[in-house]
Formats: C-alpha cells, structure tokens, sequence
C-alpha cells in the first residue's frame, strides 16, 4: 500500500551544501522508486534585472549568471545583440572567440573529471586531474586576465588580441594536456574502481534521451549525434574541422568518455586555430542604442546547448532577456535516470549530467515498506555508496 | 590499478601545493586587479561611471573637478572602466590581495591635487 | 526572402499549407531560424503538426514576455538540433491560460513551470504547476517577470510577508 509523500522544506544556508538544491526520494529498500525535483534556491532574477541595465552592463551581468560556463553566455549574448544590430564582427575576433570557448570547454570538463571521481571516492584521481588543470587556468590568466569570468567577449568583438609569444605558450601548454587527458581516459577505460561504479549504471536511452529533450555530452552518451557547433554554427566552427564525439552504452561511463574525447578534440580546435589566426582588427565600433528587434541565440555551452533570446525597443535597455541553462534542460532526464537504481548510485548519476548546481545537498528519504523518514547530507550519501560497493 | 605507475613516479616528488601567504605565484602579465585612476588625466567625462556594471564607482562633482569613490567589495573587476575611459586615465593593476576585516578599507579615494600657488 | 533560405521557406509554407489564416506573422531573419506568432485558438494543432509531421521534436525552452495587456509565449522548437523554429502565441493578462504540450513533449513540463511561476500563466492539463523558481513563503499574485511589478515593489510586497 503506498505511502503518501512528505515534503521536508530545509534551508539553502546549510554548511554542507555547494550550490543548493532538494529532490525528494521514494525508497523500497534499495531501489529507488521515484524522484521529485526541487530547484531554484540559487535563483538570482538576473533576467529581471537585465531589463534595467544597459545593454554592456548586461553583459557583464549575464557572465556571471554562472562561473564554469561564463564565456558560452558571453558568446551567445553576444551573438544575440549582434544579430539584431546587423554587425558582422572581424575574422580574427572570431578565431579568438573560438579560442577561449574551446580553453574554456577543457577547463569545464576537467574539472567535471575531478568532481566525478571524487562522488565515487577515487580521490586521487580527483587531485590529479585538478592538478593538470591548473595548466588550462594559466593559459585562460595569460590570454584574458582572470581565471574565470574571462570577460574576453564584447559587443562588436573581443577586448584583447593573442600575440604570438602568447600563441607559442599555449600551444607548449596544449602538448602537455595532451599527454595528462590521454592518460586519464585510458584510466577510465581500466580502471576496475572507475569501471565497477559508472559502467551500466544510470541508463537513458536514447527514444528517452529525445523526448524528454536532454542537451550536451548526456544525449551524445546515448549515441544522438547533435552539437550546436556543428550543427547550427556559429563564430569559427564553420572553418574549423572537428568531429562530434558520440559513444553508445547510454551509461555514465560512456559520459565519462564522450568528455575525455571532446576534451582532445577541442586542443585540436584550439592548435587549428592558432595556426590559421587571420590578420585584422578585433573589434568594431557598435552603437550604444540597439533598434527594434528581437533574435534567438544558441550555443554549445560545457554542458549542453545553451539557448537566449532577446527582444529590444530602440532604447539603450533591453525589453525582454531570456537564457535557458543546458542543466534545466537534464533534469527531466537525471529523474529518468535514478528510477530503478540504487541509492549507492545517487551521487555519481546526478552528477553525471555535469549539474551547474552542485547536485548533492540534502536528500529527503522516505521508505516506502518501512514508513521510514529520514534525511542525510550530501557527505553522509557520498560515504554510504562508497561503503555500499566496498562490501560488494 | 592502472594508476600505480604514476603515484610511485610521484613519490619522492614535493606536493604542488604552494603555502600561501609564505609562498605566492606571480600572476600573470595583464591580470586584472584593482583599478587605479590616474586624477591629471582625468577630464569628468562619467564613461565610467555610467557604464560600471556594479555600480562600484561613485562620482563626486563633475567635469575637471570630478573626484571618485571607488568600492572595492562591488567591483568585480571587469574591466570596462579601463577599456572605455578617452584618456587612459584608468589602469587595471595587478593588485588582487584585497580582503580586509573592516569596510571602510572597501572604499578607495581619487582626489585631485591641488597646485597652492604662493 | 524565399529564394535565399529555400528550406525554412518550405516550413513556413507547409505551415501555411496546414494552420492557414490563423498564422499573424511568419519571419526567416537568417539561415537556420524562423519566427512564426499563431493565433491562439490555433496554437495546438500547430504544436502536433510541428511536432508529429514536421519533425521539431526538441523544444529548447519557453520565454514568457508582458507585452501589455498580453501575456506572450515564444516556444524555441528544433528540428536535428538544425533549424530553430519560435512559435509565438498571446493570450489575455486578466486571464492567462494556454493548452499544456507536456503530453506531446514531455521535456516540456519545467518550462511551463517557470513560466507559471514568474508570469502566472495557466497551462491547462500540465501534471503538477506546483512552484519552480519562486520560494516558499512568496506572497501570491506576485508574477516578479510582469512589467507592473517593478524590483523596489517586489521587496515591499516580499517585505510584508504572505504565504503561497
């Protein structure tokens, strides 16, 4: 006989929480057996705010809407802007453009290599490849002055050029990651920890991954071959070969994959693009006022596509921005994903769709056969899976 | 066990850590820290004062008699006052070490000298 | 305008061909993005035709403007990921109601949620509107994305306290 649902409220100001969120569990035993979401603790009202700043205010505002993925909402603001203005910006602005989105999708997807192993307790592997990333950060403080936030990205172009002392040192840096990235796919290839915890675990399949609209490398996992810069493109991807990287078990592991592989393939992007950097200008001049209009924008954000839309009156404001975060676009598919699994599993699925807000806070357990309630913190489900697959 | 190789290469090797503050590495050439103006350059135009995204910079009279307020616990060092100011009278140094315990240290003054002519 | 984007050219024709007079405006602004507003005694059968015949089966999201006595929804459709189809449908702002598409897209329900949530349109039939984005403790009729409902009225609202 089922049991009714409780909502436990708890408060986003808890010292066990990186980025707040709540999702509420039914339990029988150890299968899970449904999931209700929760979201918007970290809500900020930046498209509210966006109607009473300036359109480079804006710009700087949307960068901060999130700091791992700053330069993809620079880029698609951007784009927005530029399309209802009818500017057409520099070749070389372009490149560079390509540039800091690739550095930035390496920085992304390390990072998320670290996150990962860590939910599944393989520290080492954690500090490792974050060690390794200390190299991209480098490079991104070389070429744009910050280490997140690059704010490289402005109206009409970018704000500063790559000489080519610059082009030599980040090529040097590009080897190096190179070698360390090939080195931890092959570990996650053999690895038994890192097989026996992401391999089958977490399935979407495919006629799922479409209905349910996924985004990003969690319906590239599922073998969908859809990427915004291939498909739909923008800046330079249009002049750049690449190839879009897709891998077919719909299991964690194969996200794991499809990351290390577009992480290769964007150094590739990267070294092609400081080769054939065209000459030229990198920004033109644009007018404060934007005319009456209105443009849809997309973009191939770390996580997924990234999708705004603006609409302006003539004046210096604009009328109506709206972004949409590639994560808001997983849940109705991470939700799919947890049914039937265990809860030692929890922790690596959710984080498997690379969450822009840190997926682990508190968790509201309700037993179903037991008439059990009971809630633990993200540290506390982190131990029990890994203490789940030790015993087994 | 495929990583055995690489922990035991690191074995004799000193953690990577640096020990801040007894050890600090160098930011990079062209890192953005705090702003500076520079008050002879300065004519008042307010371009920078207009376009702060966060409202860090506060505007004291006007024109060559302009002097600033600059918020540091608003900043967040983008940039544009550098990039937009006609005279270059703005300079984004390298100085990150900005944290303090009281809020008054938050807000730094751009004054003009005055020539005292005898 | 045709002759230079022949394949969005054809979707905004077989629109035509299907929905007829209840289509107010049909745009092609660049390749790979068209802008059409349906009437709104029309916009369902629009969603299944786009949806089942031709093969927009993503939906990216869903952006809820305040026109002025309108509440206006643009539906970001994509077909392969390539072509970006907004649907664009008004409805009245004293009585906001649209159809619900979660059961022709089921990825579309946290979108109708945040739009319910921050402009306070209906959708007929969703599963659960139960609040997204907004807390616990929200006075209600506060739409926070509707014109009237300025930032320093929103604290004073908040300020006062109310349940939801």
């Amino acid at each position: 006989m089922p049991y009714p649902t409780i909502r436990i409220p708890f408060g986003p100001q808890h010292p066990a929480l990186k980025e707040p969120e709540y999702f509420m569990f039914e339990v029988e035993g150890e299968y899970v057996v449904d999931v209700k979401p929760r979201i918007g603790y970290a809500h900020r009202g930046i498209e509210k705010a966006a109607e009473n700043r300036t359109f480079i205010q804006d710009l700087y505002l949307i960068e901060h809407a999130c700091g791992i993925c700053s330069d993809a909402h620079t880029t698609c603001f951007t784009q927005v802007i530029e399309e209802i203005l009818g500017v057409g910006i520099p070749a070389r602005a372009k490149f560079i453009r390509t540039i800091i989105a690739e550095l930035e999708r390496i920085h992304s997807h390390s990072l998320w290599v670290g996150l990962a192993a860590h939910e599944i307790g393989f520290d080492t592997l954690f500090m490792y490849v974050w060690r390794d990333r200390e190299i991209v950060m480098d490079l991104l403080e070389l070429v744009s002055g910050n280490r997140v936030h690059y704010a490289i990205n402005t109206l009409g172009g970018v704000r500063r050029d790559i000489a080519p002392e610059k082009s030599e040192k980040i090529k040097k840096g590009l080897d190096v990651l190179q070698e360390r990235m090939k080195y931890y796919k092959e570990i996650g290839e053999t690895e038994q920890t890192v097989l026996k915890r992401t391999a089958k675990i977490g399935i979407l399949r495919p006629e799922d991954a479409l209905a349910l609209c996924a985004v990003g490398p969690t319906l590239r996992a599922s073998g969908i071959k859809h990427d915004v810069r291939a498909d739909d493109p923008y800046i330079a991807y249009d002049e750049i070969p690449f190839e879009v990287v897709t891998y077919d078990e719909c299991d964690v592991l194969s996200r794991l994959l499809v990351r290390c592989d577009e992480m290769r393939e964007s150094i590739n992007i990267i070294r092609y693009a400081l080769d054939h950097l065209p000459g030229g200008e990198i920004s033109v001049k644009v007018p404060r006022r934007v005319p009456e209009g209105e443009a849809v924008g997309r973009v191939e954000a770390p996580r997924g596509e990234l999708i705004h839309y603006a609409r302006t009156n003539g004046t210096t404001k604009p009328e109506r921005y709206m972004l949409r975060c590639p994560t808001l676009g997983n849940i109705p598919s991470v939700c799919k994903m947890l049914v039937g699994g265990y809860i030692a599993d929890i922790p690596i699925v959710l984080a498997g769709i690379d969450p822009c807000f840190a997926c682990m806070d508190r968790m509201a357990f309700v037993d179903v056969n037991k008439d059990k309630r009971w809630i633990w913190s993200g540290e506390e489900l982190r131990k029990y899976g890994i203490n789940w697959y030790q015993k087994e | 066990m495929a990583m055995v190789k690489e922990l035991l290469r690191h074995i004799f090797r000193k953690p990577v850590t640096l020990k801040y503050p007894f050890e600090k590495s160098k930011p990079a050439e062209g890192m953005r820290g705090r702003p500076i103006w520079d008050m002879e350059r300065c004519v008042g135009c307010e371009l920078c004062f207009r376009d702060c995204p966060s409202g860090a910079i506060e505007m004291i009279g006007r024109g060559s008699e302009a002097e600033f307020k600059h918020h540091l616990d608003r900043c967040i060092f983008c940039g544009r006052c550098e990039e937009v100011c006609p005279t270059n009278a703005i300079k984004m140094t390298e100085d990150y070490e900005l944290a303090s315990y009281d809020r008054a240290e938050m807000i730094i003054d751009f004054k003009r000298t005055r020539n005292e002519s005898i | 305008m045709t002759a230079k984007f022949p394949e969005e050219a054809d979707i905004v024709r077989k629109m035509k061909d299907t929905i007829g007079e209840e289509i107010v405006e049909a745009k092609i602004p660049r390749p790979r993005r068209i802008l059409i507003q349906v009437r709104r005694n029309a916009f369902k059968k629009a969603i299944q035709y786009l949806t089942q015949k031709a093969n927009f089966t993503h939906i990216s999201t869903i952006t809820g403007i305040d026109v002025g006595d309108e509440i206006e929804a643009i539906y970001h459709l994509s077909r392969d990921g390539k072509i970006e189809l907004s649907l664009k449908v008004r409805t009245p702002k004293d009585n906001p109601v649209l159809p619900t598409i979660t059961d022709i897209i089921p990825g579309a329900t946290l979108y109708e949620r945040e739009v319910h949530d921050l402009l306070g349109v209906m959708f007929e039939g969703h599963p659960d509107l139960s609040p997204l984005v907004l807390p616990e403790g929200w006075p209600p009729d506060v739409y926070p994305l509707r014109k009237e409902w300025t930032i320093e009225e929103i604290e004073k609202e908040v300020a006062k306290g109310g349940k939801r």
